[in-house]
C-alpha cells in the first residue's frame, strides 16, 4: 500500500518535473527512445543472452514470439540481438558522418562568414557546387572512390552534407558579426582571430546544434540506404540498413524487414522530434 | 523585362554556368584522385580476362596514360562540347547508354514528382480545414514521419502488402503499371513531406499576417480567405523547393530502381559503382548536377516574375516581407 502511493507520488513529481522544463511528452519519448539506443549500442550483452552470429538452425525464420520478439532469421539467428548488436555500428557511423560534416562544413561557413571579401565568394561557389550534387549521388561516388565499408560510408555520407552545415553556419556568423557585442569587442582592441573563437564562433555555433541533431537522423537513413545497396560492411555484420536488405530476400517473412526497419524510423523520428524541439527552445 | 532583371539573369546565368563546370571538375577529382586505383584493379582483374596488350588499349583509349590535369582538360573539354566519352567497360558511347535507360527514369521520377505535389498539396492544405480535434496535428505529423522512413522500406512494404499479399502486381514485371505505380508512390513519398514542409510552414506564416486578420475581420470564411488570399503567396516559393525535389528524386531512383528492380539510370550507377565504370559515373553525377542547376536556375528566373513583392536589386533577389526566409527557415531547405 505504501509501495504503490509512493511510486504514484513519484510519478507526480517526475511529470510535474518535466511539465516545469517545458519538455513536451513527445520529447521525453524521443529521449527514452535515444536512451534505449545508446544504451543498446554501448552494452548490447546487457539486453540480449543470444549471439548475433551463431543461429540455431532448427529455429529458422520463426515468427515472433516470447522467446524471439523480433522472430528469427534464414540462419536461426534471433533477430532482435541482430538489432541490437547492429546497433553500434549504426549510430556510431551516424556519429561520424555528423561530426565530418559538422567540423568541416562549420570551419568553411565560419571563414566565409567571418572573412567574406574574395575568401567568402570562393567557397560560395564551392558550396554551391556540393549542394548541385544530389546528395545520395554524391555519397555513393565518395563511398565508391574510397572503398566499400560501414566507416567510409559514414565518411561519404559527412561529406555529402558540408554544404548544409556551411551554409547555415555561414549565415550564423554574419549575423552575430554584426552584433552589438561583438562590435564592441573590436572597440576594445580585441584581435580578429580572439573575436572569431571568444565571441562568434559559441554564439553562432548555437543553432548548429538542432541541425547536427537532424543530420542523426538523416545520417542513419543515408548509411542504412548505402548498407542496403551493399556499400557498407558484409555480413555477419548486422547495421540496421544490412538487415532490412536482408530481409527484402524473404519477404515471404516479413518480420525480417519490418522489425528492424521500425527500429530505424523510431530511431530517426525520436531524433528529429528532439531537433525540432530544439530549435523552438533555442 | 526591366533592365534589373536582366542584370539579374545574366548574373545568375554565368554562376549557373560556373558551378556546372566546378561540378564537373569536382566529380573528376573524387573519382580519380582518391586512393585506390580502380582502373586497374578492375581491369588487371582475371575474372575480366582482358590481355595485357587489350588493357594497354583501354588505358591508352581513355587517355589513363596522361598525367590527371591533362586527362582532366581533355575530358571536361569534350564535356563542354557534349561529348561523354566511352565507357570503360563496354567500349560504348555513355551517352548512348544513358539514353538507352533515360526514358524508363524519366517515367518514374515524372510520376513519382506528380504524386509527391499530390499527397504535399493534400496534406498542407488540409491542415488548413481540418479542425485542431479532428486530427491536425496528425496530418502535420505526416511530412516528420515520411522523412524518417528509409526510402526502401517504403519500397519493401508496398511490394509486401500491395505485391504479394493483394497481387497487384509481380516483381518480376517490373514495368507493369502497378509496378511503375507502387515504385513511383516509393520515391515520392519523401519528396512530397519536403514540399508539405515548406508549403505548412508558408500558410502558417501567411494565415498570422496583418492582411488575413484583417481579411478575417471583414468576415471572410477560413475557406474564401484561403482561396483568395492564402493559397498564393504560399504556393509559390514551393517553386524554389521544386529543385532540391529533382535532386532528390534522381539519388532515391537510385534505390527505388533497386527495391522494385527497374532499370533506369539508378541500376546504371548502380552497375557502373560495381564494375567501377568511371567515365559513366563522372557523366551521371555531371548530368544530374546540370539537371539540378538548370532547374534552379529556371526557378530562380521565373520566380521574381511570379511574385511581384520581390524586388531585384543589383543583381540580387530582395524580398520586403519577412517571407522570403521561409524556405531557409523549414528544416526542408536547411536538410537537402
Amino acid at each position: 500500500m505504501t509501495l504503490a502511493s509512493f511510486s504514484s507520488a513519484s510519478r507526480v513529481t517526475t511529470i510535474s518535473r518535466l511539465t516545469a522544463l517545458r519538455v513536451p511528452p513527445t520529447v521525453a519519448l524521443s529521449f527514452a527512445v535515444i536512451a534505449f539506443v545508446i544504451a543498446w549500442s554501448l552494452a548490447p550483452d546487457l539486453f540480449t543472452s543470444q549471439s548475433p552470429i551463431v543461429g540455431v538452425p532448427a529455429e529458422k525464420l520463426l515468427s515472433p514470439n516470447t522467446a524471439h520478439w523480433f522472430g528469427t532469421d534464414h540462419l536461426g539467428r534471433d533477430l532482435y540481438t541482430r538489432v541490437v548488436y547492429g546497433t553500434a555500428s549504426s549510430v556510431t557511423s551516424a556519429l561520424i558522418a555528423v561530426a565530418i560534416a559538422a567540423v568541416i562544413g562549420g570551419l568553411i561557413g565560419l571563414l566565409a562568414g567571418f572573412l567574406g571579401g574574395w575568401v567568402d565568394i570562393v567557397l560560395a561557389r564551392l558550396v554551391d557546387v556540393l549542394l548541385a550534387i544530389p546528395n545520395f549521388l554524391l555519397a555513393v561516388i565518395v563511398v565508391t572512390a574510397i572503398g566499400f565499408d560501414t566507416t567510409n560510408a559514414a565518411i561519404a555520407t559527412g561529406i555529402s552534407a558540408v554544404a548544409v552545415f556551411a551554409r547555415v553556419m555561414r549565415s550564423e556568423v554574419i549575423k552575430t558579426r554584426q552584433a552589438v557585442f561583438v562590435e564592441a569587442a573590436f572597440l576594445m582592441g580585441g584581435s580578429r582571430w580572439h573575436i572569431l573563437l571568444r565571441h562568434v564562433l559559441p554564439n553562432a555555433s548555437r543553432s548548429v546544434l538542432p541541425l547536427a541533431v537532424l543530420q542523426f537522423g538523416l545520417s542513419i537513413l543515408v548509411i542504412a540506404s548505402l548498407a542496403f545497396l551493399g556499400y557498407g560492411d558484409p555480413p555477419p555484420a548486422s547495421d540496421w540498413g544490412l538487415l532490412i536488405s536482408i530481409g527484402k530476400d524473404y519477404l515471404k517473412w516479413p518480420w525480417l524487414v519490418y522489425a528492424p526497419a521500425f527500429v530505424t524510423i523510431a530511431t530517426v523520428l525520436s531524433v528529429n522530434r528532439i531537433s525540432r524541439w530544439l530549435r523552438k527552445t533555442d | 523585362m526591366s533592365h534589373a532583371y536582366l542584370a539579374y539573369a545574366a548574373k545568375r546565368l554565368a554562376q549557373a554556368f560556373v558551378v556546372i563546370l566546378l561540378a564537373y571538375v569536382l566529380t573528376f577529382v573524387v573519382v580519380s584522385i582518391l586512393p585506390g586505383d580502380p582502373i586497374t584493379n578492375v581491369l588487371r582483374d582475371p575474372q575480366n580476362g582482358f590481355t595485357e596488350d587489350e588493357i594497354k588499349a583501354i588505358i591508352a583509349a581513355q587517355g589513363l596514360d596522361q598525367p590527371i590535369p591533362v586527362q582532366l582538360w581533355t575530358s571536361l573539354s569534350h564535356f563542354v562540347i557534349g561529348d561523354l566519352g566511352l565507357s570503360m567497360r563496354s567500349n560504348r558511347p555513355v551517352a548512348t547508354l544513358i539514353a538507352e535507360v533515360l526514358p524508363s527514369t524519366l517515367i518514374l521520377a515524372s510520376a513519382a514528382f506528380a504524386i509527391a505535389l499530390l499527397l504535399a498539396v493534400t496534406i498542407a492544405y488540409g491542415t488548413q480545414f481540418v479542425p485542431k480535434r479532428l486530427g491536425q496535428g496528425l496530418l502535420r505529423g505526416f511530412p516528420s514521419l515520411f522523412l524518417s522512413v528509409p526510402n526502401f522500406v517504403i519500397g519493401l512494404v508496398l511490394i509486401h502488402v500491395f505485391g504479394f499479399q493483394l497481387g497487384l502486381f509481380r516483381v518480376i514485371a517490373p514495368n507493369s503499371f502497378w509496378a511503375t505505380f507502387f515504385a513511383a508512390v516509393a520515391l515520392g513519398i519523401p519528396v512530397s513531406a519536403r514540399i508539405a514542409e515548406v508549403l505548412i510552414a508558408n500558410l502558417d506564416k501567411e494565415s498570422e499576417q496583418e492582411y488575413a486578420a484583417v481579411a478575417r475581420g471583414r468576415g471572410l470564411t477560413e475557406m474564401r480567405l484561403f482561396a483568395k488570399h492564402l493559397l498564393k503567396p504560399s504556393s509559390l516559393p514551393v517553386v524554389t523547393v521544386i529543385a532540391l525535389a529533382i535532386g532528390e528524386l534522381l539519388g532515391g531512383s537510385l534505390i527505388t530502381e533497386t527495391v522494385f528492380g527497374r532499370t533506369g539510370i539508378g541500376s546504371l550507377v548502380q552497375r557502373s559503382v560495381s564494375t567501377q565504370d568511371l567515365p559513366v559515373l563522372q557523366a551521371v553525377v555531371s548530368l544530374a548536377a546540370v539537371v539540378f542547376v538548370l532547374v534552379n536556375l529556371i526557378a530562380d528566373l521565373v520566380y521574381p516574375l511570379l511574385d511581384p513583392r520581390i524586388s531585384l536589386i543589383g543583381g540580387r533577389r530582395v524580398r520586403p516581407t519577412a517571407a522570403d526566409d521561409s524556405a531557409a527557415a523549414t528544416p526542408a531547405a536547411v536538410t537537402s
